[in-house]
């Protein structure tokens, strides 16, 4: 081995070493929940702690998906006697799964009409919206979610998921702006006056060749969108108060009112709250990015 | 001869940024109009006949409560330690990941997992391993002896700013891992060569050839966290709801809990409006270092 | 069918990029806009394209005016500098598309895109994406595209500028006969002059946003209008020397601080004690033996050989400089002491002021 070589092994080695470190102290919260989640409740207090449990169990997975009420004990005063946060679980999953998917689609449908608009005819302010809608990216959610609220008082929508629909359509619509419009800019305009030399109509135009060639803009923005919504606690938490129409963050916080807090349910509830934006994650990382690239940062 | 169903370019223009000025105008430019005007009102959301225009009395009263001078300054420091820790481990990483190791995908994508996790997972994981009696955190630092009483994380203020930095601090570091990532694919492989001809050592290298590619897009990063780290809600209100106490109030915790708690509306909004002024000085910075429009104005 | 521009004008804002632009294109000719970057001559071509509006003046194809025509309804066909291939289609949709907008049966469409492919050649790549093409074929699919419509004008906007130097020749070669066996208008935008004098049956020299000439290859090379294409069009580029004609015994002479030298009668064109600038090519230069004897003399400054040919480079005095060229066998070396000849008949000269040829 040439001292050259002895380095170069040690160098590999050594990057290994760190990586591997700083990668378990990242996912070590991750990786820690998904044990708590899989043990029976004898076992998450043990001591000392074990990170592989001895016993694998689904309970609480179970106890989620299917309703049952388990031990819970309710001691708060929303939760009426008898019933648990636990039994609402799959409707708050699903009542997520409408308000991300139904804002995200709106989002995307206007940012993506728009950011064409804004790229391809001239007008006046048409360079000023970009950053106008930068801005209100950049702007708090906790600065407009009353205002906002007010609004919905006035339209008769409160306690509803279409005021949760609209309210994420506020926040993510400024960002899904920006992106697209820095990605309908980066699209040549070339490939359009082809295809208008083809013979194509415009709205052709913008169905058959750019939509295709922006589709990793509009996955990118979708992303970010979803995950926006998915994630956001502050305005289902103003926005709503029935049980029935509750977000999952904003039910799952409520698994903390009880007196007594089920930590191996709770965690599982985590597990299952994560899962689905990990399947986006890992399905389209390589978006995730490029969207980072063309939204967040210039250049 | 032109078929009728052709809409003009100007017709197609307007149509597709009509949905998007509709949007912005109803649930966007309105509620932060609405949220200044809230702000030299008093309001109360249950009596909304009574509000009545009180000038500047909002201000005046949070610039007299010490309370909002205390989240200020908690906010501040939160920040800026957040800052620091992701950007230093931000650009560690970062530099770890950018070389040719076998795996390395899988790693880059472990270690930006973090960022799609719900605050809401991510808080009650964190209240669930730093809990002190039962936490897996207090049991590894009492096995491994290098505290003797447990760590009373998310009760006594400085552990509970602490934990809401670490929180913080995890959660974003992908942000900072993606940006630098990228920049460093960018930078020319010649640099490192003519270094290395030129005699430089690693050190020398990181110092002058990768630190000077990285300044540009470190500013923006720095300047872009710190505006939404300073205006962030949920991963403080979540973790510890501004306690133990208000020792880990910032200002978007103040101005949810004068809104909600005290329905003082009106006082929330002047606080937004002091966070929107900040916001916007922000911004200006933001738009001067990333040179935003300044490519639109050469084109 | 010809295309006609009458008194075209553009305007982006304040600045006029094109000024009275009058051109006829007869029908069936390859016509070139030759010009540098930024003379206009791209704009002008989206605007027979119908991509960029009109500001004055009307555009004919054939009596009909079509300014306000959609590029679609011009049965046009454009190839891209780019190429401008729609990334997400194969080859074959790439080609189709056209008479796939236009409602072409598939039978027909097939037939069209099989034939056009075969001439191209890239019958084997149908069912590729553009990502996997490289440049030379990306260009073919492009040429492709415009072919397979059989439109009554082709627009070709700087298409061989991304091929390497040797792509570049036999494209050239080929773009010529696909020419001759279509017979369809070709309007081509370059900015080299190899090609469009190789290419073309008429040039439109370009600068400015005004036509500084329009002829046939031979016309512009060796009857150029003016100053800038006299040194625009030719390679190595024409030396210019300036002086003032003066005329003695009758005799009219061009006389500049370097040297002297005695027109051919009525070459001045009564250009009498004018400032004018003589321009004369390289090539219509020669290494005369015994410097004594020569009108014009200076030393060798330096000496590159091009293969075949030799360009010296004769310095006159006060860093004023000749290019000659000459047959590479010629014996100069660097330093010599050499004289330099000039045929009468082979000189340009222009009016110094205002740049035009002075003709007899």
């Amino acid at each position: 081995m040439t001292r050259n070589e002895f380095w170069g092994h040690t160098r590999r080695l050594v990057s290994y070493a760190v990586l591997c470190a700083v990668t378990f102290l990242v996912c070590f919260p991750l990786v820690w929940a998904v044990s708590t989640s899989l043990k029976p409740k004898s076992e998450i207090f043990s001591t000392p702690p074990t990170l592989v449990p001895h016993t694998v169990t689904l309970e609480n997975y179970k106890a989620l998906i299917t309703g049952r009420p388990q031990y819970f004990q309710s001691g708060d005063q929303q939760v009426t006697s008898g019933t648990t946060p636990a039994q609402f679980f799959m409707r708050w999953f699903v009542n997520s799964m409408i308000v991300t998917l139904g804002s995200t689609l709106i989002s995307i449908v206007i940012s993506t009409l728009a950011a064409y608009s804004l790229t391809r005819f001239r007008y006046w302010g048409r360079t000023v919206v970009p950053y106008f809608s930068l801005l209100g990216y950049m702007v708090p959610s906790i600065i407009f979610v009353f205002p906002l609220f007010l609004v919905m008082v006035q339209l008769d929508l409160t306690d509803s998921l279409l005021s949760l629909v609209l309210g994420y359509v506020c926040i993510t619509l400024p960002f899904c702006m920006w992106l697209m419009w820095a990605f309908m800019r980066s699209i040549p305009i070339e490939i359009e006056e082809a295809a208008l030399i083809d013979g194509a109509s415009r709205l052709q135009v913008f169905w058959q060749v750019v939509l295709p060639t922006a589709l990793p803009g509009i996955i990118a923005a979708a992303i970010f969108s979803m995950i926006v919504s998915w994630n956001d606690y502050l305005f289902g938490r103003v926005f709503l108060n029935s049980l029935d129409n509750l977000t999952l963050t904003v039910g799952v916080m409520l698994f903390f009112e009880g007196t007594h807090v089920d930590w191996g349910l709770l965690m599982a509830a985590s597990v299952l709250m994560t899962v689905p934006m990990a399947i986006l994650f890992m399905a389209l990382q390589r978006h995730l990015v490029a969207g980072f690239g063309a939204g967040a940062v210039k250049g | 001869m032109r078929p009728s169903y052709t809409l003009s370019d100007r017709t197609v223009g307007l149509l597709f940024i009509a949905p998007f000025v509709t949007a912005a105008l109803f649930f966007m430019i309105y509620p932060v109009a609405e949220a200044i005007r809230m702000a030299f009102y008093s309001y109360n959301p249950l009596r909304p006949e009574l509000s009545t225009f009180v000038g500047l009395a909002n201000f005046e009263y949070i610039f007299r409560d010490p309370l909002f001078w205390d989240s200020f300054w908690q906010a501040t420091v939160w920040t800026f330690l957040s800052i620091v820790f992701q950007t230093v481990f931000g650009v560690g990483i970062a530099m770890l990941l950018h070389q040719a190791l076998a795996g390395m995908a899988i790693f880059r994508g472990l270690l930006l997992f973090p960022y799609i996790v719900p605050t809401v997972v991510i808080a009650l994981i964190w209240r669930w391993i730093f809990n002190p009696e039962i936490g897996v955190v207090n049991h590894a630092l009492q096995g491994a002896g290098l505290i003797n009483e447990p760590i009373y994380w998310l009760s006594t203020p400085s552990m509970a700013m602490a934990s809401t930095i670490m929180l913080n601090v995890w959660k974003y570091m992908p942000f900072v891992v993606i940006c630098v990532l990228a920049r460093l694919q960018t930078v020319p492989l010649e640099l490192y060569d003519a270094a290395k001809v030129d005699g430089a050592g690693i050190v020398r290298r990181f110092l002058d050839v990768t630190l000077p590619q990285l300044k540009e897009v470190l500013i923006v990063v720095i300047v872009f966290r710190t505006i939404w780290t300073f205006n962030k809600f949920e991963e403080i209100y979540l973790l510890t709801k501004g306690g133990p106490g208000t020792s880990t109030f910032n200002l978007a915790v103040y101005s949810f809990e004068q809104s909600i708690a005290n329905l003082r509306l009106g006082v929330g909004a002047a606080t937004g409006v002091v966070m929107m002024v900040m916001l916007s000085l922000g911004s200006i910075i933001y738009l001067r270092v990333s040179g935003f429009g300044e490519d639109e104005r050469a084109s | 069918m010809d295309v006609k521009l009458e008194r075209i004008n553009k305007n982006f804002g304040a600045v006029q990029v094109l000024k009275d632009i009058d051109l006829v294109f007869p029908s069936r000719k390859f016509v070139t806009l030759l010009g540098p970057s930024g003379c206009g001559k791209t704009t002008l071509l989206r605007m027979i394209a119908g991509l960029e509006p009109v500001t004055a003046g009307a555009i004919r194809f054939g009596d009909r005016v079509i300014n306000e025509l959609a590029p679609r309804d011009r049965n046009i066909a454009m190839v891209f500098q780019s190429y401008a291939l729609y990334p997400q289609m194969t080859v074959r949709r790439n080609l189709g598309y056209g008479l796939r907008v236009r409602k072409t049966p598939q039978a027909e469409m097939d037939a069209a895109v099989e034939r056009v492919a075969g001439i191209l050649e890239i019958s084997h790549l149908l069912d590729r994406k553009p990502g996997q093409l490289s440049g030379g074929q990306r260009q073919r699919v492009a040429l492709g595209r415009a072919m397979v419509r059989q439109p009554d004008i082709f627009l070709m906007d700087e298409p061989l500028s991304n091929l390497d130097a040797k792509l570049r020749v036999t494209m050239r070669a080929e773009l010529r006969r696909f020419h001759l066996d279509l017979g369809a208008t070709t309007i081509y935008v370059t900015h080299d002059q190899l090609e469009a004098m190789t290419m073309s049956d008429m040039i439109a020299v370009m600068h400015g946003g005004i036509v500084q000439q329009f002829g046939s290859p031979g016309d512009v090379y060796s009857r150029p209008a003016n100053l800038f294409v006299a040194g625009f069009i030719g390679s190595p580029p024409m030396n210019f020397v300036t002086g003032a004609v003066a005329a003695s015994n009758g005799q009219a002479a061009f006389k500049s601080p370097d040297f002297t030298l005695e027109l051919a009668n009525g070459s001045a064109g009564g250009a009498q004690a004018r400032e004018v600038v003589l321009g004369v090519r390289p090539q219509d230069l020669t290494l005369v033996q015994n410097p004594e004897t020569a009108p014009v003399r200076g030393r060798v400054w330096v000496v590159e050989l091009l293969g075949s040919e030799k360009l010296v480079e004769v310095m006159l005095g006060d860093r004023r400089r000749l290019t000659v060229q000459v047959r590479a066998e010629t014996p100069v070396s660097v330093d010599d002491e050499v004289g330099v000849g000039f045929d009468p008949q082979r000189i340009h000269l222009f009016d110094a002021k205002s740049g035009i040829a002075l003709r007899s």
